[in-house]
């Protein structure tokens, strides 16, 4: 089982999330995280994007600041608080904020 | 008999936010953990500075005489005579530019662990071999 | 039914992490699980009674009685409560106001804990 890494921040001020394994890890998109998944800056996608097979973004949080489905790039998987309980007890051993 | 390992990550420093210094407090409290289990479970803490987090272990801080509050350095020595394991990120350390010179030591009080600088494949190591993590 | 403990140390109404937190809570009790919550640092003010219910603030008292009513532990700081001014009689009816360990002990046989320690 992997780690569950829930990115809570756009811009993110701990370097813990370059570190992680790839492998070791799955992505969770929060809060301000959902960012992530919706914005393009400078016409880029976001690099967390990059660091985990699996990404996941949290519908209610992207809905929250006026993102759909549609907008989600789509190496994300877009879930819900009902999914991600199933993802914490299913797939994720150990989860980790930040 | 059930021993659960806590891996507490301190990845921020300290004052500005509380919350690294809950990391410390938070571990050492598995000193009294045992009113709540059974007879022969072991709950064991591990604290690990990751990132900034390593700037926590500066020694010499002046939290007390200042701001009258207990610095984040004697929580860290509390832990060490408590017995908690603690890790510090040695490429954070070199980073940020601290040695074992600066690290608090708390052996002339008698504690018998030190804080211990492995490289971050090695506190990789550790999170794995913890039942859950608890990143502050 | 596995059991979650959640432990949040953000703020309420200064941060939406406590909001998030609870609302995983309610999720997984949805679900069937068992859930401990535990608050410390700033989050203890969720615990502190007479709060207001406006629009523009995170209101969580009633969502957490709620979730006292289906089985959730509510446990608070009592030191960190303390600290902040806020005593016994300043808690909300059904919140356990414990030390530290409670929430080690909780996590010592959850078979998830989730915590939310950054701010």
């Amino acid at each position: 089982m992997k780690i569950g890494v829930f990115v809570s921040d756009y811009a993110l001020t701990v370097d813990t999330l370059d570190r992680m394994p790839s492998d070791k890890m799955g992505i969770v998109l929060v809060q301000n995280g959902v960012y992530h998944a919706a914005v393009k800056k400078d016409g880029q996608a976001s690099a967390v994007l990059d660091k985990a097979s699996q990404v996941y973004a949290l519908r209610e949080d992207l809905e929250t600041r006026g993102y759909t489905e549609d907008a989600v790039d789509d190496r994300v998987k877009v879930i819900s608080y009902g999914d991600m309980v199933d993802l914490i007890f299913n797939e994720f051993k150990q989860s980790a904020w930040l | 008999m059930a021993t659960t390992k806590l891996g507490f990550i301190v990845q921020r420093p300290g004052y500005k936010s509380e919350n690294p210094k809950l990391a410390f407090t938070h571990a050492i409290s598995s000193q009294t953990v045992e009113i709540y289990l059974e007879d022969g479970d072991v709950l064991e803490p591990m604290v690990a500075l990751v990132g900034e987090g390593v700037l926590n272990l500066k020694s010499g801080q002046k939290g007390l005489e200042i701001y009258g509050l207990t610095s984040t350095e004697g929580h860290i020595v509390n832990a060490l005579l408590c017995d908690v394991k603690i890790r510090a990120c040695s490429e954070d350390m070199e980073r940020y530019g601290l040695t074992v010179a600066d690290v608090p030591d708390a052996e002339a009080m008698g504690a018998d662990e030190k804080v211990e600088m492995v490289s971050w494949d090695d506190i990789m190591k550790e999170m794995e071999s913890c039942d859950h993590l608890l990143f502050f | 039914m596995s059991k979650l403990t959640i432990g949040c140390f953000s703020s309420l109404v200064g941060s939406m992490s406590l909001d998030f937190a609870v609302k995983l809570a309610e999720t997984a009790v949805e679900k069937g699980h068992q859930v401990d919550f535990w608050v410390s640092g700033n989050a203890t003010m969720v615990a502190k009674t007479n709060a207001k219910d406006f629009q523009d603030y995170s209101f969580v008292a009633g969502r957490l009685k709620d979730l006292m009513g289906k089985g959730v532990q509510v446990t608070v700081c009592e030191a960190c409560m303390e600290s902040r001014g806020y005593g016994k009689d300043d808690t909300v009816e059904g919140m356990n106001r414990k030390s530290m360990d409670w929430f080690l002990a909780s996590a010592f046989d959850a078979d998830r804990v989730f915590h939310i320690g950054g701010e």
